[in-house]
Formats: C-alpha cells, structure tokens, sequence
C-alpha cells in the first residue's frame, strides 16, 4: 500500500520534473514499444501549448496553411514567428520549438498495447473478480479523483483555443486523445505497478505532464505548477486558478465547479444584494459558499425554521429558485483552542426539522438517525 | 450508531448482512496496518479501524462499506476522538450534501 500512497503522489505533483530522467523514460518507452526513438524530444508548457504546437504540425501536414487553430493565423513556421495573436499563447520562450514532419501517432504502440497487455496478463492470473479486487485495492479511488481532472483539462484546452467550428473542435479533441497522461496516469501504474515492459512510461509519469509520442518527435507538456484541489480530490480555489502552468494556462474551480477566472476577483466584494441578484444557479451557490452560510444567514435576517438536539434547519428563499435548506451542525471534537467548530451543510428543499436534514446527509430517515456517541 | 466527522458507522444485525459479503475480497490495510473507511485527499488525514476486523466495499468507491470487527474495534481519526466499536457488523455511510441536480459527498 505504501506504493498506492507514492502513486497518490505522482498524479498531484506540480513542478518541473527532471528533464533528463523524462526524457530518458521517453525513450526507453519507445524501445519497449519496439520503436526506434524519436529524433526529438520537445518540451511544451502546459498540454495547451503542446496541442498548440501540434495542431500547427497538423497544418503544416495537411498543407492547409489557411486553416489554423489560431483563427486568422497560418502559425505556418510554427509558434515561434509569434502568431497573429501576439498576446496569451504567442511566447513560447525556450519552450515549443517549430514542429514539422512529426509522423503518424505512436501512441498505441507506446502506451495502450503494453498497458492492455499488462492487464490482460494480470486478469488472467486472478481471474474476473481477483482483477476488480486488484484494482479497487490499487487504482480505483485515484482514478475516481484523477478522471474529472483530466476531463477538465481537455475542455479547459479546447475552450482556450476557441475552436472555429465544429470540425476543428473535432481536431483538437482528436489531438488531445493521443496524448499520454503522464502523471495522470498514476491510477493505472498503480495497478499494474509491477509489470515488465511500462517501467518507461512509469518514468515519465513520475516526471512530467502529458506527452505526445509520434514516430520522429515526442510532445511532453510541463506538471502544472499550480494545483488546488479540496479534501474529496477537486480542484478548489476561491483566490486564483486551482490549476495553472507556466504559460498561462488556467482553470479555475470552486469545490469542483468550473467558474470563470474574472468571477473569482468579484468575491472578495460580495453582498447579500450582489448574491440574491446572480442569475445563474450554479454561481449563486459558489457565491453563497464563499461568503459563509452562517454570515448570509445573519445579514440577510434569516430565521432558524427548526431546533432540535442534532442541529438547527434554516432556510433561505431565493428569488425564482429553490430555497436554499440548511442544517447547522456543531462538531462534536472541540478545536484545539476548545471551541467547537459550526458547519452548515445543504439539504433538500422538503427537510422540515434538523434531524431529518442531518439524517438525510447519512442517507437515512429521522427516525433511523440515533449515533450514540459523535466525535 | 456512530459517527466520526463526516462519517456514520450503523450497526447491521447478521441476518441484514448481504450474502455475498462474506465472501466478497476485504479491502486492503494502509501502510500502518488500518482499515481506512474515509481518506481525505490533501490532507491524508484518515478515518481508520484499529484491530481485527474486514471491511468490504459495496457499489460506489465513496461507499457505503460493511465492516466487520469480530473482536470490537477502534475508530481512529487525526482530528476527531477515537470510538470504540462492539464486535459486530456495520455499515459506513460517507456523509453527503444536497446540490441542485445533484448530491456530493462531504470533505471535512
């Protein structure tokens, strides 16, 4: 288990990783492969300059120099004459060399075949149920955490580079399933840890961020250098983006829920006023949050509906939306400093006591919910 | 019934007990040796079983669990006091909160 605990590790490093050791474990993954090794190894920082890189080879493949990723932009020399752009993305500094000729995808061959390989050889030694015990012991809670991440990142990359039509939304999708996850593939090196033939990949994950092996040259994108993320794994963070790489490739989030970088800046000045006039759900809730249930409640006058010895039921009416219905609850271990920590966690519109909302929380009736002892 | 932060330990008579629970694989110890009911992801911090004892995953990897502490057992938490536990078979629940559309679980 100590294993799981470093692969945990891997998959929410930030950072830059060691380049050499990467970029050998690039290359011992394609001689596992029984390629040879790419001519070049090009460093992007983040998997949105890499896709931007890439799409640039794309076009220079295809010949459709008229066509970019960037809108009016050929980006025919690639990304380092600048771009039209001239702003966000138009700097790649050391970073992102012109790409061109990079051959057909090796992803395959680089990472499915001996991932799947490695699978099939350990199913077959413990059989159906012996494999999902496996990977409930090894993978399976990192992968629960590491999936939505990876889904954001593939939308937060295609968002940044705000396709201009369905079918090169479509490319971008395209390009970004060749990607190798790297770190994020911690879950399934997890799983197959002890396999011969993934120790390059393993290598690279423990390193870097997401590649792109293609037969002359492989993409590695940087590891984010900022990750926020809460105590069920999301990303989360109210003063900056919860994830961010060098270039300026952000997202932001709060417990989760993707929110704009520019809503963020608008909390610090919040008002009950500001937030009973949000007009998108989701964002009031974020708002709410981030103001503090328990100062809303108070400044807007709110009433505790119900008291009873689990809690205290509020609830706020909102204007053209579902009442927000709370339970307040008190922690039953005392702080350090003796206090007692309040929290307020949200319940469906129809609790009408505190008991039944605590309850609810535990998935149970008010009449099934008795803990004897609380800590 | 107990509860330890955002997790709820219900006691289960053995006649309750699923069939395939006792023969369904134990989830495995963390390095120290405990049976983790809930790990916190940043923090590490975890509400773990001290002793003897088989926990069992039902559907979702967030739960709910079986446990069973054939000798009684101790909750352990690096925030919360400890319980102990009688010999018996539970169900651990991971508390949830309300969202519009939705449900998700709690992160205390």
């Amino acid at each position: 288990m100590q294993e799981q605990a470093s692969w945990r590790t891997v998959a929410a490093a930030t950072g830059p990783g060691d380049r050499a050791r990467t970029e050998a474990g690039v290359r011992l993954a394609y001689r596992r492969a029984g390629l040879r090794e790419p001519e070049r190894i090009v460093w992007a920082r983040s998997p949105l300059e890499a896709v931007r890189l890439l799409s640039g080879a794309a076009v220079n493949r295809d010949g459709a120099a008229d066509s970019g990723p960037d809108g009016g932009g050929p980006d025919g020399g690639g990304p380092d004459d600048g771009g039209p752009d001239g702003g966000r993305w138009a700097d790649p500094g050391a970073y992102g060399e012109a790409l061109s000729a990079t051959g057909a995808s090796v992803r395959d061959a680089v990472r499915n075949r001996p991932v799947a390989a490695a699978r099939a050889a350990l199913h077959t030694r413990l059989g159906p149920t012996g494999w999902g015990d496996h990977w409930r012991a090894t993978g399976a809670d990192l992968w629960e955490t590491t999936r939505p991440l990876i889904d954001r990142v593939r939308t937060g990359v295609v968002e940044a580079l705000a396709p201009a039509d369905r079918k090169e939304e479509t490319g971008l999708r395209l390009l970004l399933l060749d990607a190798v996850l790297g770190q994020h593939d911690a879950a399934w090196l997890a799983a197959l840890d002890a396999a011969p033939g993934l120790d390059g990949l393993a290598e690279v994950a423990r390193t870097a961020g997401w590649w792109w092996p293609y037969e002359n040259v492989a993409v590695v994108a940087e590891r984010p250098v900022e990750l926020h993320r809460d105590e069920a794994g999301r990303l989360d963070r109210g003063d900056g983006p919860a994830l961010a790489h060098t270039d300026g490739f952000a997202l932001h989030a709060w417990r989760g829920l993707p929110v704009p970088g520019e809503f963020l800046d608008r909390l610090g000045t919040l008002t009950p006023e500001l937030i009973r006039a949000e007009e998108n759900a989701e964002l009031r809730r974020v708002m709410l949050e981030f103001y503090g249930y328990d100062r809303y409640l108070e400044e807007s006058g709110a009433q505790p509906v119900h008291r009873d010895e689990t809690g205290v039921l509020w609830r706020i009416a909102l204007p053209g939306d579902e009442d927000v219905v709370m339970v307040e609850v008190v922690n039953s271990t005392p702080e350090p400093d003796g206090t007692s920590r309040t929290y307020w966690l949200r319940v469906p519109p129809t609790t009408t006591t505190a008991r039944q909302g605590v309850a609810w929380t535990f998935g149970l009736g008010a009449e099934a919910y008795e803990p004897l002892r609380q800590t | 019934m107990y509860r330890q932060g955002d997790v709820l330990i219900a006691p289960l008579a053995e006649s309750a007990v699923p069939g395939g629970a006792l023969d369904a694989a134990s989830e495995p110890r963390d390095g120290r040796g405990r049976l983790v009911l809930a790990l916190g992801e940043v923090t590490g911090h975890a509400h773990a079983v001290v002793g003897p004892g088989r926990l069992i995953r039902e559907a979702s990897v967030f739960g709910p669990m079986l446990l069973h502490v054939p000798e009684g057992a101790r909750v352990v938490h690096e925030e919360h006091a400890a319980i102990s536990l009688p010999k018996g078979w539970y169900r651990v629940i991971r508390q949830r909160e309300y969202v519009p559309g939705s449900v998700r679980i709690v992160a205390d």
